[in-house]
């Protein structure tokens, strides 16, 4: 039986009897998986905080073939995301970001794109301290890897170019309807501006862009409605999503 | 589970529904219990209702009791303008043991923790305030474990009571004592040098 060892980000914990924990991992190598880590729970703890939420670490996994549990031997901390989770503005983005990529990527699937992004996300979070934009980034290209990100300027009812007109969507959408195409359940309307920002997500680096400029009017708006598009595709409530609404 | 009799099925199912209880450990319990002399059995059941009737939350610091106020709030002997914060009742023994502690307690029953829905207003705070507010505190020490959950929660605390003019502290994070420094993390090493103190 082989150990696997590789990069991960720990993406959420919990207790699995009186001493051992299950974590729930993005990896580098293995994709998303599920370990249980022995003796976890113990204050002396040989997993020291390297299990902590979205702790970026070296891992030790040994491979169970068709399990779908596996096993934690060791871990080390890479780059830790403790202290700035401290701000409850920033642990909920952070757990949200846990959320989404929990439930969005299929177990055992590599994606190294996924990973990166996840990553970067979490050290612009820590970086700069805003949340808007990252989780902005965050919404977009998840959306985009997983071939779901709706068109920005074009109906997804009649593929009307969107233009200066009005785009609207509503809970349970997964794209935006032009004035003509809008219903009573497509109520929230997003500006032009908003749209637009588009191209910057596809063409900048995360980082590039928070240096280069304040956050612009409408960022809010396009995060929130690509969580919709987000929520709508994995057919179930996000748990984040409602605290996050009542943060950011 | 059609390999087990309807009742005993029924038995196992609910033993699962317990925290750290898997289909194994439940099967172990019940055969147990089936085996067990029926009073024992019966003892178990009274106190499982006894406990469930009996036991509520002290109005002022959310501890379990079958009093109210608790006995640490009704302890005239206890400094009650000094009261440490904690997670769930079961922190409170942990505290006690200790038998260095004579101020009060507040549990909050949770610690912020968004993936689970936890945000600040699942948090039970209410009657802390109140008690703050009376101008009945001196001291909070929040005792909320060293984990992002209760680091979060330690901040958001202080952010809303030190404006109210008392002291808050947060319990001393860093190595668990008989561990070695040579195998602590960046997180804990740093936390550990964060709560250094005057020799
Ligand atoms: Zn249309
Ligand atoms: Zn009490």
């Amino acid at each position: 039986m082989p150990v696997v060892e590789t990069e991960a980000v720990v993406l959420r914990t919990h207790r699995l009897g009186e001493t051992d924990k299950i974590a729930s991992l993005l990896t580098r190598s293995l994709g998303r998986c599920r370990v249980a880590a022995s003796g976890a729970q113990r204050t002396r703890s040989r997993f020291g905080s390297a299990l902590e939420p979205l702790s970026y670490i070296r891992a030790w996994v040994f491979e169970r073939e068709n399990r779908d549990l596996q096993r934690l031997n060791s871990a080390e901390v890479i780059e830790s995301f403790f202290s700035i989770q401290r701000d409850y503005r920033i642990q909920v983005a952070t757990q949200y970001l846990a959320e989404v990529t929990e439930s969005f990527l299929p177990e055992r699937e590599v994606n190294e794109r996924a990973f990166r992004l996840l990553l970067a996300v979490l050290r612009a979070l820590k970086s700069s301290g805003e949340v808007t934009r990252p989780l902005l980034y965050f919404n977009y290209w998840m959306l985009r890897l997983g071939g779901f990100l709706p068109h920005l300027n074009q109906c997804g009812r009649c593929g009307t170019s969107l233009g200066e007109a009005g785009a609207f969507y509503g809970q349970g959408s997964d794209g935006l309807y032009c004035a003509e195409c809008r219903r009573p359940a497509t109520p929230v309307e997003i500006s032009r501006q908003a749209r637009a920002m588009g191209e910057t997500l596809r063409g900048s680096r995360l980082e590039d862009w928070l240096r280069r400029q304040e956050a612009p009017a409408g960022a809010k708006q396009l995060r929130l409605f690509l969580e919709e598009v987000i929520q709508t595709h994995l057919e179930r409530k996000l748990v984040t999503r409602a605290l996050l609404a009542e943060e950011i | 589970m059609k390999d087990y009799a309807e009742p005993l099925a029924r038995l196992i199912e609910e033993l699962k529904q317990l925290p750290g209880i898997g289909q194994k450990s439940a099967q172990r319990i019940a055969f147990h219990l089936e085996r067990a002399p029926r009073e024992d059995v019966e003892r178990l059941a009274r106190s499982l209702l006894d406990a469930k009737d009996k036991i509520r939350l002290c109005s002022l610091c959310n501890n379990f009791t079958d009093t109210d106020p608790c006995r640490f709030c009704a302890d005239s002997s206890r400094d009650h303008q000094l009261v440490c914060v904690v997670e769930t009742p079961y922190n409170v023994v942990t505290v006690e043991k200790t038998r260095e502690f004579h101020g009060v307690y507040h549990v909050l029953h949770g610690a912020l923790a968004p993936l689970q829905g936890i945000g600040p207003e699942q948090l039970k705070l209410q009657n802390l305030m109140e008690r703050v507010k009376r101008g009945e505190v001196r001291e909070l020490i929040i005792a909320t474990s060293p984990t992002v959950e209760g680091e979060a929660t330690a901040v958001y605390l202080s952010k809303l009571f030190k404006p109210l003019g008392l002291r808050v502290t947060r319990i001393a994070m860093g190595l668990p004592v008989g561990s070695e420094i040579e195998f602590a993390d960046e997180v804990t090493m740093s936390k550990a040098l964060e709560g250094r103190r005057e020799m």
